[in-house]
This record gives structure tokens, sequence and C-alpha cells, in this order.
């Protein structure tokens, strides 16, 4: 599995414009990330012949995605596809993209992704199964709200650490002029906010954005002849699971993201302390819990300590969502957590810059995880400097 | 004004069928694997656990406990704007499974986890009858 840790990089990122923005279908959002991507790297365009496709299947877009993107970016790629892993595709693309080339398939992949929240036209499907949504239970915000539930139940996690988490994120995005949340926030007006899904509140939950992002992989020789310093690939994760509904009898403080962590530091060759900075998937802010623990950062049921503690702000032990994550750049899926990794290594995050960042962990979260069973995927990528 | 919008029903499909028809009986039946006895949820062709095909429809005891429960405020369907704030537990069954659903007659800020819970059958049509819970 370590054959392919290092020989491939990230060597261009980038996003369209995002935030509450009407009047740009999905696919037009697509190919504005995508083209600043290819801008980014400074690739020619007629260099990429692969082209994988986050699904956006949740607004009833069409099929055919990847190969859609493809013909209106007026490619030809050897190898597509469209990837169905929800808020995990980001990481899941990428990795995926270093398997085709390293089978031949194709030399260099344009990831990418987009959601027009609003689209003209097509019918918005109703989250949730037959066996969820006949009892008021529709989309994600109700099993956040469970997730939150059981990490409070069964670690003693205060509503003041998760506000910590969502006010540290707040800060982080006052120093991203792109971030779509800049007000400051205190952690009173945290605790002063709405219940949405309680114990869930509206500060713990991430604003929809319109909007795409996407990257390029290529790799590391030609990576280090284009434009940007390689953001070379050491690790990749993934797995998958319906712990919600199957208890599966496994060590209860074994989390199922536990399994992608063993993963991206086996296929790196590296351990959780030798992390400098991460960008952790954030829809809602019990996620970043889950993963403080699930990656090795703490152990089980300390999340709240660390995070009360100062250490995922810049100048604790794990700067974390650097950009303002989810919860405050915005919900660029998972791809602007990949794009901020990047300029983390690169050395290029301004005001936001981790000193001598040499490895960034990115995780992803989602599936279906409002369907019954809730199919959780779990994904991840830790990027090095070159 | 607009009329009232109505709430999803469950659509069954070939495999949950036997689900629902057994709830308009006013009984939980869930697949019992004829190859390992696992009690299988979400009703399916094989079992996750030894992917046998034999299964029976048993009837379940109707008990187990809160695992979890969340208090909707904001409704993400415009059909349950009326009932917020509402709850929504997830009930661990006695044998083995856990259920999505709602606990009704106790109010929401007395349900905990562990709370122990007996289902209920709530016919909202001629065809159908929703599964929920109450405090046992
Ligand atoms: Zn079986």
């Amino acid at each position: 599995m370590s054959s392919v840790s290092g020989r491939y990089a990230i060597v261009g990122v980038g996003t369209s414009r995002f935030g509450k923005l009407q009047g740009v279908s999905t696919m037009g959002f697509t190919l504005e990330a995508s083209k600043r991507a290819i801008e980014d790297a400074g690739i020619g365009r007629d260099a990429i012949d692969g082209v994988l496709v986050m699904m956006p299947a949740i607004m009833g877009e069409q099929h055919g995605w990847a190969a859609r993107v493809a013909g209106y970016l007026g490619l030809e790629p050897t190898f597509s596809a469209t990837m169905d892993l929800g808020g995990a595709t980001a990481c899941g693309s990428v990795q995926t993209a270093m398997a085709a080339i390293d089978a031949g398939y194709c030399t260099a992949v344009l990831c990418c992704f987009a959601t027009q929240n609003w689209p003209q036209g097509v019918a918005m499907q109703l989250f949730g199964s037959e066996f969820q949504v006949p009892y008021g239970d529709v989309g994600a915000l109700t099993l956040m709200g469970h997730i939150k539930r059981r990490q409070m139940h069964e670690h003693g996690y205060t509503e003041a650490q998760y506000g910590q988490i969502a006010v540290t994120w707040r800060a982080h995005a006052r120093d991203n002029p792109e971030a779509q949340m800049q007000k400051p926030m205190t952690l009173e007006q945290y605790l002063a906010s709405r219940w949405v899904v309680e114990p869930l509140r509206l500060f713990d939950c991430c604003p929809n954005t319109d909007g795409g992002g996407a990257c390029i992989v290529t790799s590391l020789e030609r990576a280090r002849d284009l434009k940007q310093k390689p953001a070379r690939i050491l690790g990749a994760g993934q797995t998958h699971a319906t712990e919600i509904i199957h208890p599966n009898g496994r060590d209860p403080e074994r989390l199922s993201g536990s399994r992608a962590a063993d993963q991206v530091y086996a296929m790196a060759g590296v351990q959780p302390a030798d992390v400098d900075c991460a960008q952790l998937y954030d829809a809602f802010t019990p996620r970043v819990m889950h993963d403080l623990v699930a990656y090795g950062f703490c152990a089980p049921g300390e999340a709240g300590a660390f995070v009360e503690a100062g250490q995922v702000t810049h100048g604790g032990s794990l700067p974390c969502n650097t950009a303002g994550g989810l919860i405050s750049e915005g919900h660029l899926s998972g791809f602007g957590h990949i794009r901020e990794a990047v300029r983390q290594v690169r050395g290029t995050a301004a005001a936001r810059q981790v000193p001598d960042c040499e490895l960034c962990l990115v995780t992803g979260y989602g599936g279906a995880p409002h369907e019954a069973p809730p199919t959780v995927s779990y994904s991840a990528l830790l990027l090095g400097r070159d | 004004m607009f009329g009232a919008i109505e709430k999803p029903l469950p659509r069954p499909s070939e495999d949950s069928a036997p689900f629902w028809e057994a709830a308009l009986r006013g009984e939980l039946r869930m697949q019992r694997c004829g190859g390992c006895g696992h009690v299988r949820f979400p009703p399916s062709l094989l079992c996750p656990r030894c992917l046998s095909e034999a299964a029976e429809w048993v009837a379940l005891s109707g008990r187990g406990t809160v695992y979890s429960w969340v208090v909707v405020h904001q409704s993400q369907h415009p059909a349950f704007n009326p009932d917020a704030p509402y709850n929504v537990v997830i009930i661990q069954l006695d044998e083995g499974p856990r259920l999505h659903g709602n606990l009704v007659g106790t109010p929401n800020q007395e349900i905990h986890i562990g709370m122990p819970v007996e289902v209920v059958f709530d016919k909202v049509s001629d065809d159908t009858a929703l599964v929920r819970w109450k405090r046992a």
C-alpha cells in the first residue's frame, strides 16, 4: 500500500465564487472552480486526461456528470468517474486519482465538485428514508444532533467546548478574506444561539454554500516542472460504516473513522504527533470532536478538554481548520479543506500560515448519514511539503 | 393562505412492505436470519452478518430503551413545522437493532438516554400505521 506514498502531488487548487449566490448553475460553479485549479497549477489543459467529479445527486442533477464536466471543459479524458461519497468525496477522489495514474489509466486528474442549493428546473430530493422521514426526521441535522447528544452523554463534553470550536473557526475565518462568516463571535453569542435540532445550536452548523472547488493530481516528477510547489500526497485512507443503526459489537472507544486513520498514517509512515496542522471535516461541531479522537490526537473522551485548552487554535499543538472550516469559511464539501491544506504545505497561507508546516491532515465525512441504515463514509489525506 | 401540507408517508418497497403491513396490524416485525439468527434492519434480501437469504418475519417484543433523542426546533420539511418543537428518538431495541421514531406522551425535557420504552402504533391513514414509542 505504501508504494504510491509521496509519488503523487496536488499541483493546483481552486474554488469558484462561493456564498449565497443564485444565478450560477451547479455546472457553472464546477467549471469556474476547475478553471481556477488549472490556472493555479499552470498545467496545459490538454495534459489533463482524468476527470473525477462528486455527484451532485442531492439536488436532482443529471446522470453522467463527470463526462459532462469534461465535455464542457473541452477535454477527452481517458479516465473518468462520478463519485458519490458525499463529503468524503474530496479526499476520496484524490486517493482514486493516485490509483488511476498508478494503474496507467491517465496522467493528470482533475477532481472537482459544486453545489447550487437552489437550482432551477430540478426536483429537490427529500433527504431520508421511509423509516425516518414520516417521523419528521429529515436531513443530516437530526443525525448530527444525535451524535452530539451521545458524545455529551458518553464523555461529558460541555456546551462551551463545542462553542469553543465554533468561536475558534470564526477567529480563523477573519484571516481569510474569502470566508463567508466574518463577524466576530464570542462564546456567549454561541451559547445564546438558537436550537436548530437540540442539542445542536445554530452556530454548531455550517452555512449552506453555493459554489464549487477543484484540485489537480499528477506525478511528483511532473509536479516539480509546474508553477507551484507540489503538495505531496503521503497518505490516503477511507472506511465506510453503518454504526448508528447496527451496533457492531466493536470496542465502543474505537470509532469508525479510526480505520481511515490507520490507513492514512500507515501509508505515510507517520504518527499523529508528527502532524503540524489539520483540516477536519466540520459541517457540524460534533464532527470535530469525533475526528480529534479517531485520528489519534486525543484519547477517547479527551477531545472536549483538548479544544478547551486552545490546542486547535493557532499557537496550539494542532492548529485546525485554519481557513475557518466549513462552519465559517463555507461548505465546499471538503475541497476548501484541500485547498487550505495545500496552501499550508506550500507555505502560502499568508496570515493563516502555520509556521514550518510540513504535514497537514485533511479529513472527509459523508455518504448518506440520514438514510436507514445511515451509511457513513470517512476519508483522509496526509499532505506533505516537498 | 396555502392549505395544510401533507406529511410524507412511507411508500413501502418490496423489501419493506412486510414491516409496514405488520405495523398496520399492530405488530412490530423484523426479519430474523434463518442462517445465524441475526435480527435484520433495515429489511433486506440477505443477512449482513452471514449473507443468508433465509429469513422469517418475527414479532419483536416492542420493548427497548432510548439510545438518543433530539428536539427538532427548525423542521427541514414544511409539513412538520406546526409540530415544532418535536422529538426524534433512536430506540435501542431489546432484540438488537436501532430504530428511529418519535416518543409520545412524555414532555420532551423528561426524555433521557436509557429510558425504557414500548412501541405504540399510530394509524395515520387507512393503510399506514407509524411506529412510535411511549415510556414503559
Ligand atoms: Zn445471518
